[in-house]
């Protein structure tokens, strides 16, 4: 990539950006920024960084607290979003900003008419799918345009929101964390795809927290910690170890511990045993199309896979939250198929869902009021006269002790469990689940959004559980999370396991081609 | 959609065609003039709850309903009389609703006011403003009867009587129902409701789109209120809206927030209304039931159509929610 043309102008300047949020949050102290056209700018930082807030800013989300914008050396103003993508600046957010309820196409709808005279005109449904199946196929993406996209998977509803963004022309396209769903090898599709915008004179701004993606993808790199830049490189004279000092400051951390390669699996009969399961999703179509599986005691069993081949309906179906259409779940001896859940968990099963706040917390309800979800009917903590009244004061007391062994930083027991951090609010579901003693363990995507503190500290607990002799079944769409941790290595694709390695045979490029559907040889 | 709301109108008029054959048979009340009361009552519920189904695809919420009716009605038999044109006072009455929708939407939206609260507020305060201005204006707190010029024509269709506010009402359940599902503004108020965000971040106004449909809802509710006195009853009494306003909000829910829908459930509740005092009085029934509980009629059909059709209904994600970026 020849990054020496054009330099001599940024195209988009941002110049002392301070944003104080409204409850006081100071996320970004003066932030200077260039962006130059046909560049892949990295921006780089450990969560709560600033990066989203920064380039919410730049997209016309958030208005600075104080700083400007120049575009080709002109101060501009964004008031809103519509601003923003009227200079062709698109940011697909992490979270994703489509309709769930509508399709994909009326999504597209959506930003194709704007402005007050479109207002009672009839929707262009066949100009738009015209439209997005020709950039479709330029792309060679392919993304459904008629269901909903609540019914798409997390991956797929990824692609929508970046065929959005080139739908309405951005020209400055702003990705914030868009690998983090992706396989291997759909993430060097999305780089090769990056880079020919690039080349096409587009500026692309990636934020991520990884640092190998900056350096396969970026021309250069800004690193933003605590609200200021820490530093600026230009890609090809920067070093993994550079970039991670700058990132977490001073003392890089080493983030790769190799899993015990020698586990004693015990022999004889797996704790859990999956046979031929046939899952439906929302739509009645089969999605987990027959799975065989088997977890020992002692082990980490990793599911690797790209979101929506079928791992979320697997675990719903073991963990009795969705139907088994055909094929049996065996937990310890005992058949769990088609069980409730509150009979899964009495026989030893505890899940640590993917979508924490929405599956495992009552956000708005106390800390420990959160700690008795799942262990209401348990008698040790109802009143000793009055039986099957909660006695709050026990409940309490175990929150507390919780609290202290998983270090959980919160204000007060009292306190909504929404005012807990990403990190905090995981370790308080798995100090929960954990307090229920169980000896199968179901933990998906559990790190998640988590800061690298926290992040390490649920994975030293899910060793220290397989080290204890349970059984841990890790689904992650994280492939690092997946070899950092795992014993064994089963890859699903479409629905299907394409296979299981050992530790000592997986190979990242093997389990990458496996993922993106590719049968290693 | 379109048909599926054709089908359905079908199958209420069949269902009430029935009932009214069924009538005349058991009470040997004229079919006709049935009908013509039917209609009368479903105009002003019609008008209100068409509006707010609109109102709460986008995510807002007006139970005031009820207050804008009577506001909206003095204020309309007010400038009927002033201007001496009872269509000017109908489309006074709807601007006054319009307004009032507007500023609870503002109120709403910038102060972050709850609207449940607000709409409460409005229907109990004009509960006491109704009886004052009724006095204040025209020295009768009890009934006022305006002169027959300013009241509404009725057309006469072959003998059959109908007002032009009932069928201006069809035609705007039917237009809000080609804009709630076939325009652009249709999907931005949808998407204002759903996931405000992302109208947002679509470079749309979520604001605007939440202060528009208040307005027309408003607008609707008004209308409905100032053709109560101006057309429907042709006089205004201290208690006339008797919770109509909360039967027009039975309909939005029942109808799942579609305008043509709502417009159906208007009809059945038209017709519990119209049918209360035709029982009340019939021989037989007259003698063995006392007649305020067949007046009552309309608000026990309303709560049972509630708590069926209420069932499934799925609300928009953001509904009553308001939104803000940080
Ligand atoms: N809506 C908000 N209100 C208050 N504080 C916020 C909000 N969004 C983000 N923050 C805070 O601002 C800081 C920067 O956050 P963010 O920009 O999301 O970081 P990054 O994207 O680098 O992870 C964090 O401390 C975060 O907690
Ligand atoms: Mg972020």
């Amino acid at each position: 990539m020849d990054d020496s043309g054009g330099r001599d102008r940024p195209y988009i300047s941002m110049r002392g950006i301070v944003k104080i949020y409204p409850d006081g949050t100071l996320a970004l102290r003066g932030v200077d920024l260039d962006i130059y056209r046909g560049e892949i700018l990295g921006l780089l930082g450990e969560n709560g960084a600033g990066k989203t807030t920064l380039m919410k800013i730049l997209s016309g989300f958030l208005r600075p607290t104080r700083g400007l914008i120049y575009i080709d050396g002109k101060e501009v103003r964004f008031r809103d979003p519509s601003d923003a993508i009227n200079r062709g600046i698109y940011m697909v957010h992490q979270h994703f900003s489509l309709v769930p309820s509508f399709t994909v196409l009326e999504n597209l709808c959506l930003v194709h008419g704007r402005g007050f005279l479109t207002t009672l005109k009839g929707l262009d449904l066949d100009i738009v799918r015209e439209k997005a199946k020709k950039l479709l196929s330029v792309l060679g993406l392919d993304v459904p345009l008629d269901i909903p996209v609540e019914n798409l998977p997390v991956g797929v509803r990824q692609r929508a929101e970046i065929l959005k963004a080139l739908f309405i022309g951005a020209n400055v396209l702003i990705l914030d964390e868009p690998t983090s769903l992706l396989t291997p090898y759909e993430a060097k599709e999305l780089f090769r795809f990056i880079k020919e915008l690039a080349q096409k004179g587009a500026a692309v701004i990636f934020i991520t927290h990884r640092i190998r993606e900056v350096i396969e993808v970026t021309d250069r790199v800004v690193v933003l910690r605590r609200g200021l830049v820490a530093g600026e490189m230009i890609t090809r004279s920067a070093t993994p170890e550079k970039l991670s000092e700058l990132m977490v400051g001073g003392e890089a951390i080493v983030r790769r511990e190799i899993a015990t390669s020698e586990r004693n699996i015990l022999a004889g009969k797996p704790i859990l045993s999956v046979r031929g399961l046939v899952v439906l999703d929302d739509l009645g179509r089969p999605v987990v199309k027959g799975v065989d599986l088997d977890l020992f005691q002692g082990e980490i069993l990793g599911i690797a896979g790209v979101e929506g081949n079928g791992q979320s309906e697997l675990v719903e179906a073991i963990t009795g939250l969705r139907s088994v259409l055909k094929g049996s779940v065996i937990l310890n001896g005992v058949d769990i198929t088609n069980k409730t859940p509150s009979y899964i968990y009495k026989h030893g099963l505890i899940h640590i869902p993917s979508d924490r706040d929405r599956l495992a917390l009552a956000l708005d309800m106390k800390i420990y009021e959160n700690v008795l979800i799942g262990l209401q009917r348990n008698p040790a903590y109802h009143h000793n006269i009055i039986p099957r009244i909660i006695n709050w004061d026990t409940v309490k007391k175990a929150a507390r002790e919780l609290i202290k062994r998983f270090s959980i930083t919160a204000e007060s027991l009292d306190a909504k469990a929404r005012a807990l951090s990403g990190g905090n609010r995981q370790r308080l579901v798995i100090a929960r689940e954990l307090s229920k003693g169980a000896k199968v363990v179901i933990a998906s995507n559990p790190t998640r959004g988590l800061d690298i503190a926290s992040t390490s500290y649920v994975r030293t607990i899910l060793r220290e559980l397989r080290d204890r002799g349970a059984g841990v079944l890790l689904v992650s769409s994280d492939l690092d999370e997946i070899l950092e941790l795992s014993d064994r290595i089963a890859v699903i694709y479409d629905g299907k396991i394409l296979g299981i390695l050992s530790r000592e045979e997986a190979k990242r490029v093997d389990i990458g081609l496996m993922m993106g559907g590719v049968q290693a040889s | 959609m379109m048909i599926r709301g054709i089908v359905r109108i079908s199958i209420y008029v069949a269902i009430l065609s029935a009932i009214l054959i069924l009538l005349q048979e058991l009470l040997g009340t004229d079919p006709k003039a049935l009908i013509q009361t039917t209609l009368l009552a479903m105009t002003p519920l019609a008008l209100a709850a068409a509006g707010e189904a609109l109102n709460q695809r986008a995510g807002m919420v007006n139970i005031g309903i009820e207050g804008i009716f009577a506001i909206s009605a003095i204020a309309g038999v007010y400038m009927a009389e002033v201007l001496g044109n009872g269509y000017l006072g109908l489309l006074f009455g709807g601007l006054v609703g319009a307004l009032i929708g507007f500023i609870m939407a503002v109120v709403s939206i910038y102060g972050k006011a709850d609207q449940i609260i607000m709409g409460m507020g409005l229907n109990i305060a004009a509960m006491g403003i109704t009886p004052f201005l009724l006095r204040a204006i025209w020295g009768f707190p009890g009934l006022h009867l305006p002169p027959k010029e300013v009241l509404i024509q009725r057309l006469d269709i072959y003998g059959f009587q109908i007002s032009i506010v009932t069928i201006a009402a069809i035609v705007i359940a039917i237009a809000l129902h080609i804009i709630l599902h076939k325009t652009y503004l249709g999907l931005w108020i949808k998407a204002a409701g759903e996931a405000p965000e992302a109208l947002d971040a679509a470079g749309h106004n979520v604001n605007m789109i939440r202060m528009i449909t208040p307005t027309i809802g408003g607008f609707l509710a008004g209308l409905g209120g100032a053709f109560m006195p101006l057309d429907f009853f042709g006089s205004i009494t201290k208690e006339f809206t008797a919770g109509r306003g909360f039967i027009a909000l039975a309909c939005v829910i029942s109808s799942n927030l579609e305008p043509m829908g709502s417009l159906g459930f208007a009809l059945i509740f038209g017709l519990a209304d119209a049918l209360a005092p035709v029982i009340a009085i019939t021989p037989g029934v007259k003698e063995s039931v006392p007649y305020q509980f067949i007046l009552a009629l309309p608000y026990i059909v309303t709560l049972a159509v509630v708590a069926i059709a209420v069932k499934g209904r799925k609300l928009p994600r953001a509904l009553g929610i308001p939104y803000s970026r940080e």
